[in-house]
């Protein structure tokens, strides 16, 4: 084929231009440590690692909700904690205070000390996290929660709980709401109750009450009556305004059934004395310590107060262990939820590392790879300018 | 005789001297452009007849021709012209890719960003610090929408300059073709003579390439030796004489558009892309009415989808100070132009209905005396409707006043103007609505464990939020919630809806979903009876992080289209763009790699070698110094002659 000169110029230096560019290209991904420079390079690619971002980005927004989550329930756990050795202590107060040796005076004393305690509580129940935010207070964090008035403990706050996704479709509840927790302790047993009524006169106690049985959430009473030294009792339906039966024999310290609920009776009533039996209701730790602190300071001397004071302790101390479990149970909670963010967050680590792996495949330089290309594409446009050189060296008018 | 020895070597000499001119003519032109090789052809004179037969008489110096294959040349036309577009495409697109980087700075990384500061307010919604960088996170991912959008602007603009400066030399090269198509017409004696000015037959076909390497033409050779220059559509640049001027023109249906247009004198007729074969305007124009339309149109569409989706769920929510949230981006509205002809005086309102079933395209409405149509413009669908207004697409038209003429044209982009008119709306960072409207509570003196869980509000409830406490009362006898308001009740058991008529009790169903009055709730635990429930407006709930928890969850949900999550979306713009720059850089080698082939070709016939040259001169200086010789021993015979007159008669 007829070659133009012109042609062997524009050919030569065109390929040199090209072998150029190339060898530019691939010192530009060496420099930038990258294979993809622009979504051009590789389209699929680019687009891929965009939705690899997008789902490291909603593991980062997890782990970042998985650190409130855990600085959070710290915080409840801590608090908790106090709350828990706090009602313990008081219900050892309200132990000791059932000891039948110790006079009005003494039990002033642990009234004064269970009326501290109480307040310590109230304090505990006002916590306010890291932020400055009412713990307790449901989703009316400026609130304080709990406020001591004469006529008892009020709540400001709300029922809220606040819930962050702490994982892919996992929404996890990070506050405790104060009246799930202080107000709402169920009474007696937790299923019901039985309370020796306040104007008895005799010395007759409620002992541990149980239920046997299937409950009909009706109120009985139980009433006793002293006939020529033999004792029986009656039963009546509350709820149903219907005797149920009468004249069953009292033993001291027996037990007593009434449709499913089981209480101990000891001492002696006297005739006409009386125990309520109803369901369980609710009861806040605040009246639960308050009403404790009432019956210390009333005066126990005769059999007859003694046996009221009794029965009211032993009312207060279910009431009490109650709450207590209420809050132990809150703990036992929080505990879990931190274990199992414990968990999440170790996933997400593993997805991060699995991410990063993925991202670098795909944008990532292959050094040696690239370094093998440079060296070749070095060599191409050496060989293609020496090549030109000589190819248009040669001439014809150089010989004449 | 002599004197036909000195005629012979007289001719010889002319003739070597008419190949020693090509061959210098040649390697004087070896670098002008365009330049096709000549050649000086010769012919032998015809004999004289002798006694002994027909006698030579030498050689004609017949005409001076170029070496020029119009197959090769036209070839090479028709290559350099699809060289061209996809090599100015190829260009233009680089520096669109060029906007993208390398995965590290895109879009997604402000989304993501903006996302993880929705995610910190619902990790602590009473925390102003935290609401403040929302609203900082937002400002800098609205500005990196805006400057998405103001970057292909830029771009833009570069395409629109580029067209009217291009347009500019067009115009002036075609004039040039026409006053040498005169020229060449007179000096030709209108095609009838057989010698040719090759000369300006370059320097017009180096014109007409240098118009084709703009705007695609091909060139129609006319008996009187001038070129007609047909652009793809059929319409003449360049008759004869005459020279049609290009003009730069507004697009009728994009005020940011500039189109090319032809004037005819009675009127301009527009080009679109396809109105052309070749060239880099043709190249440029498909790249900024397809590809950078296109990009423009996805930003603005994640921008409305992002502002949408959050200000409907922001306005569910209710702020620091109690209040019922408001919009926390303003949204772009749709771009509506009316086409420059029509005579109607209807004046065209879109709105968006449907932020989620937007599509990236543009649609044209047209009427035609009794029917609307609407085309959309990425496929082509046509919907035709008797009336408006009209919701296609998630947008709705409507004919705000006035009425359309039958051949009206509207021009509607819903997402043109997304990325460049998103903002934020709020400034306070008490006004990020984080909270739920409604609070829920079981009265703590219930016997039950039951409880009404996950309050959540539809769309409808800002329009009728909860006027007053709602107070909900069970009775075990009928197992049943009382004390709803007048409104009817749904209660969904097992993804089963069941609507219970105003004031009829509600069966209560552990995990059943209750909803009434755009409000819904999830029933949970076991009542006991006389329990108690209350549904109240939530005050002062300023630690609530309901709404700011569902609002960090758009993050992840598919919303653009109903398939893609905004990430997903910006993928899709980079995938886009990817691939077509990718796709225009391997077409624009492979037609690099044609022309250049076809140059080769059209070079081996017509390019000028100087090796071969400089054989020429050798042979026509040997060729000049043997006639020299001829003339020589012409002049020795005739003072032989003389010596034989002058001895005779001396």
């Amino acid at each position: 084929m007829r070659v133009s000169t012109s042609q062997i110029y524009a050919l030569g230096a065109e390929s040199i231009g090209r072998t150029q560019a190339d060898l530019l290209r691939t010192q530009q991904q060496i420099a930038a440590m990258r294979r993809i420079l622009t979504p051009s390079d590789d389209p699929v690619g680019s687009a891929t690692a965009v939705g690899v971002r997008q789902s490291q980005a909603g593991v980062d927004r997890h782990d970042a909700s998985i650190g409130v989550a855990k600085d959070a329930l710290g915080q409840y756990d801590s608090t908790l904690t106090s709350i828990v050795t706090l009602l313990q202590n008081a219900r050892t107060t309200t132990v000791n205070a059932g000891n039948g040796t110790l006079n009005d005076a003494d039990r002033g004393a642990l009234a004064t000390q269970l009326s501290q305690q109480l307040d310590q509580l109230i304090g505990l129940a006002n916590s306010k996290d890291g932020q400055g935010n009412s713990m307790f207070a449901g989703f009316n964090v400026g609130a304080q929660a709990f406020v001591k008035t004469a006529s008892g403990v009020v709540y400001n706050g709300d029922s809220g709980v606040r819930s962050l996704e702490v994982g892919a479709g996992r929404s996890m509840p990070v506050s405790m709401a104060g009246d799930a927790l202080f107000l709402a302790n169920p009474t007696g047993n937790g299923r019901f109750v039985a309370s020796a009524a306040p104007a008895n006169t005799g010395g007759a106690v409620v002992g541990t009450t149980q239920a046997v049985g299937a409950l009909d959430g009706h109120s009985y009473t139980v009433t006793f009556n002293v006939s020529g030294g033999v004792t029986t009792y009656d039963v009546y339906d509350v709820t149903t305004a219907a005797s149920v039966s009468t004249g069953n024999a009292y033993t001291d310290g027996q037990a007593i059934t009434v449709a499913g609920m089981q209480f101990t009776a000891s001492g002696a009533p006297a005739s006409g004395d009386v125990v309520n039996l109803a369901p369980a209701s609710r009861q806040s730790v605040f009246d639960t310590l308050s009403g404790i602190v009432a019956a210390l300071k009333l005066p126990a001397g005769d059999a007859a107060t003694r046996a009221a004071l009794a029965n009211r302790l032993g009312e207060g101390l279910s009431n009490l262990d109650q709450a207590l479990e209420n809050v132990m149970t809150h703990q036992a909670q929080g505990g879990a939820q931190l274990s199992e963010l414990d968990a999440l967050s170790g996933l997400n680590s593993d997805r991060s590392v699995a991410y990063a792996k993925t991202l670098s495949g795909i944008e990532d330089l292959d050094y040696t790879k690239a370094t093998s290309d440079f060296a070749k594409q070095q060599l191409a446009l050496e060989a293609a300018q020496k090549s030109f050189l000589s190819v248009t060296g040669l001439s014809l008018f150089n010989e004449m | 005789m002599s004197t036909n020895i000195y005629g012979i070597g007289l001719s010889g000499l002319a003739a070597a001297q008419a190949g020693l001119l090509t061959a210098g003519h040649n390697i004087a032109n070896v670098n002008t452009p365009g330049y096709n090789r000549q050649e000086a052809l010769f012919a032998a004179r015809p004999g004289l007849f002798t006694g002994a037969g027909y006698m030579g008489q030498g050689v004609d110096v017949t005409t001076v021709q170029r070496i020029y294959s119009s197959f090769a040349a036209q070839r090479t036309l028709q290559s350099q012209a699809a060289s061209t577009a996809v090599d100015a495409q190829s260009s233009s697109l680089s520096q669109l890719d060029d906007l993208f980087g390398d995965g590290t700075s895109g879009l997604n990384v402000s989304l993501d960003a903006f996302f993880a500061s929705v995610n910190t307010v619902a990790g602590n919604a009473a925390d102003t610090p935290s609401r403040q960088q929302l609203l900082s996170s937002a400002q800098s991912l609205v500005s990196r929408l805006q400057s998405y959008a103001q970057q292909i602007d830029t771009l833009r603009n570069g395409v629109n300059q580029q067209i009217s400066s291009t347009i500019d030399s067009v115009n002036g090269y075609a004039r040039q073709v026409a006053s040498l198509n005169q020229r060449i017409a007179t000096l030709t004696a209108n095609g009838t003579s057989k010698d040719l000015p090759n000369d300006l037959l370059d320097q017009r076909d180096q014109l007409v390439s240098q118009i084709n390497a703009q705007i695609g033409v091909t060139p129609v050779v006319q008996d009187d030796g001038t070129f007609n220059l047909f652009l793809a559509n059929g319409q003449a640049l360049v008759t004869g004489s005459a020279a049609h001027a290009l003009v730069a023109v507004r697009a009728d249906d994009n005020p940011q558009n500039v189109d090319i247009g032809l004037d005819i004198g009675s009127g301009v007729i527009h080009f679109r892309s396809s109105d052309l074969a070749g060239g880099a305007l043709s190249g440029l124009l498909a790249y900024r009415d397809t590809t950078l339309a296109a990009a423009q149109n996805q930003f603005g569409r994640v921008a409305i989808v992002l502002g949408d989706a959050f200000n409907a769920q922001h306005k569910l929510g209710v702020d620091l100070n109690g209040n019922a949230g408001g919009d926390f981006f303003t949204v772009a509205a749709p771009d509506v132009q009316p086409a420059t002809g029509n005579t109607g005086s209807a004046v065209v309102g879109a709105v968006i209905a449907d932020a989620g079933a937007l599509t990236a395209s543009d649609y044209t409405l047209r009427y035609d005396g009794s029917n609307y149509t609407v085309t959309r413009e990425s496929d082509g669908t046509v919907t035709s409707y008797a009336s408006m207004p009209q919701t296609i697409d998630g947008v709705t038209i409507s004919i705000a006043s006035g009425a359309m003429a039958a051949g009206d044209r509207f021009r509607i982009a819903p997402t043109r103007n997304g990325a460049a008119d998103i903002g934020v709306a709020i400034t306070d960072p008490a006004r990020v609505a984080a909270a739920a409207p409604v609070t829920t509570s079981a009265t703590a003196t219930n016997v039950g464990t039951a409880s009404l869980a996950n309050a959540a509000v539809s769309s409808g409830y800002p329009a009728a939020p909860l006027a007053a406490p709602v107070t909900l009362t069970y009775a075990s006898g009928t197992n049943t919630l009382s004390g709803f308001p007048a409104v009817p009740v749904t209660l969904t058991v097992n993804g089963v809806g069941t609507t219970y008529p105003a004031a009829t009790p509600v069966p209560f169903t552990a995990g059943a979903t209750l909803a009434f009055g755009n409000m819904s709730f999830t029933l949970q635990g076991t009542p006991a009876n006389g329990d108690t429930f209350t549904i109240a407006k939530n005050t002062g709930g300023t630690g609530d992080n309901r709404n700011a928890a569902l609002l960090s969850a758009l993050a992840g949900a598919t919303l653009v289209g109903g398939t893609a999550s905004l990430d997903a979306a910006y993928g899709q713009i980079v995938a886009r763009v990817g691939t077509d720059t990718s796709q225009a850089n391997i077409e624009s080698t492979a037609q690099a790699a044609i022309l250049s082939q076809a140059q080769s070709a059209q070079q081996s016939i017509s390019g000028v070698n100087l090796d071969e040259e400089a054989a020429n001169l050798q042979r026509f200086q040997q060729a000049y110094q043997a006639s020299s010789k001829v003339m020589q021993v012409a002049g020795v015979m005739f003072n032989s002659v003389l010596d034989i007159i002058a001895s005779a008669t001396a």
